[in-house]
């Protein structure tokens, strides 16, 4: 019993960041309909840039968080303006592979500015664990756990309430309309990315100092990431969220109680069974956000 | 206020519309009848901004907008209902009025603009939390008329606003449109229901192929014989 509780404590504090990452290629894959091989990328630069202001520049914790986070969207914008403005009438297929090269030169720049040996990144949380009942948690997985949650419920406000989500959700509902309605097309679609990418460089940032950075880290990310929105249905934000806790909770279980080497293929071995019963995903597009 | 001096409008290497001149003065009701393909709905987005116009110029009051962005157009005064109604079909009502004034910020002002609408049409308010997507064709097509007014437009462009109605929402949607000019906005309005569109406007322009072939008063062209044997089936 104790095993279990611990196991679900654990899942639902991995839970949080898959959602971030799911929630961001949602709005990217799902609703821009860009296959964004970079996600697992930007994941990785989150990371890097965390290791960079905290443990190179000495940079406060927080505030080295709240700059990864801030250059992740600022990377996310570059990769629409300089790569995908340019194709934005082209045929998914040219799209991709220009995605997948801009996957491959961004890990090789990681690999070559931090060279392949991982990196750790030291915490100001205290090293006794957070000990309730009979689990126990450490106080960095506390932490990650809560801001993961603030992002999703500030990033639902963003979609659902400002005038920046209400463009967002009409660009990607009727491109030609909402232009008629005076967005400013372009502008929507570099902040949507921007947006996206910048919740995958928050989990990146949020993770890095409780696992450790290494240039290839974001590989198993990105596709866990499909998964997550796959799962969910494409373009739904809570369907992104709720998929992000199942792999979590798909994993943790898989490994604790079948195999722990079988850890990240547990998650898609659920996907395959989801999806040969229920194609379109776990959730219907009721609650699409585009 | 609004004229198009041999315009050209191209699909890739097509010239949907070509070599199309039309005037729509302050206060008039315009419309632009033609076959299915004939460039009316072409030479509303030219004029609105979502096509580019390849030849000719556009002005409005004065100012050339050919060529601007879409948002500097409608900002100008130029209100776009669209063909085929085209509503957000995941927002709200509400949200697709709220579409409807993205540029405004007269928070006060709009608030007033969309409870008018809200008497004016019932049906929408009683909807305003529902889905558009999931209201019926003739509602859709009330709040696709109705969110094109939210942008206080000087000139409204109407893409065949009766299309895909049932019959008496047919008479309902004109009567609309005839309203909307009736209190001071002025109408340019692409129909392939000539007769109905003909009977209610001050000048009509006959477009073919991409070009006008003939222009008229809305009575003079419903005694041309020509427009009576080829729009009006007599």
């Amino acid at each position: 019993m104790d095993q279990l509780l611990q196991h679900a404590l654990n899942a639902t504090i991995l839970g949080g960041t898959y959602a971030l990452l799911g929630i961001g290629l949602t709005m990217i894959f799902g609703i821009m309909k860009i296959v964004n091989f970079t996600h697992g990328e930007l994941y990785t630069f989150g990371a890097y840039m965390m290791f960079f202001f905290v443990m190179v520049l000495g940079t406060n914790f927080f505030l080295g968080l709240v700059m990864a986070i801030a250059l992740g969207l600022l990377l996310g914008a570059l990769i629409e303006l300089a790569l995908l403005r340019p194709l934005r009438d082209a045929d998914i297929d040219t799209t991709m592979l220009v995605m997948i090269g801009a996957w491959i030169a961004l890990q090789n720049t990681q690999q070559f500015t931090w060279t392949g040996i991982a990196k750790s990144i030291n915490t100001p949380f205290p090293l006794d664990p957070l000990v309730i009942g009979s689990v126990s948690v450490s106080w960095s997985r506390v932490f990650v756990f809560v801001v993961a949650i603030m992002m999703i419920i500030g990033t639902h406000m963003l979609i659902h309430h400002t005038r920046l989500g209400k463009a967002m959700r009409a660009t990607f509902q009727d491109r030609d309309t909402a232009a008629l309605m005076g967005v400013k097309i372009n502008r929507i679609y570099t902040a949507t990315f921007a947006l996206g990418s910048g919740l995958a460089a928050a989990a990146g940032a949020l993770l890095a100092p409780i696992f450790v950075v290494y240039p290839t880290m974001g590989d198993a990310v990105a596709a866990k990431s499909f998964a997550i929105v796959i799962l969910g249905g494409l373009g739904n934000f809570w369907g992104a969220a709720i998929g992000g806790f199942i792999l979590a909770f798909a994993e943790e279980f898989g490994a604790g109680y079948i195999s722990s080497g079988y850890r990240d293929a547990m998650g898609f071995i659920l996907i395959i069974l989801i999806l040969i019963f229920r194609p379109t995903g776990l959730f219907a597009q009721r609650e699409r956000i585009g | 206020m609004l004229e198009l001096k041999d315009i050209e409008c191209r699909y890739g290497k097509i010239s949907a519309v070509r070599g199309l001149s039309l005037e729509v003065k302050e206060g008039e009701f315009v419309t632009l009848i033609g076959a299915n393909g004939a460039g009316k709905t072409t030479t509303l987005k030219c004029i609105s901004g979502l096509l580019p116009a390849a030849k000719g110029t556009i002005t409005f009051q004065g100012k050339d907008i050919s060529n601007a962005p879409a948002a500097d157009i409608l900002a100008m005064g130029i209100g776009h209902c669209p063909e085929g109604r085209r509503v957000f079909p995941y927002m709200s009502v509400e949200e697709n009025l709220e579409m409807g004034c993205y540029l405004r910020k007269d928070k006060d002002a709009i608030h007033e603009d969309m409870e008018q609408l809200f008497d004016r049409f019932p049906v929408l308010k009683e909807r305003r939390k529902q889905a558009a997507g999931t209201l019926s064709g003739g509602e859709q097509q009330m709040l696709a008329i109705s969110r094109a007014l939210m942008s206080r437009p000087k000139l409204v462009l109407f893409d065949e606003p009766s299309l895909g109605l049932a019959p008496n929402l047919v008479d309902r949607m004109f009567q609309i449109v005839r309203d909307i000019r009736d209190q001071g906005v002025t109408v340019l309005m692409v129909e392939q229901n000539a007769y109905a569109a003909l009977e209610l406007c001050d000048h009509a322009y006959v477009l073919e192929s991409g070009e006008v072939t003939l222009k008229g008063t809305g009575s003079e062209l419903l005694e041309n014989p020509n427009v009576r044997e080829a729009y009006l089936g007599t």
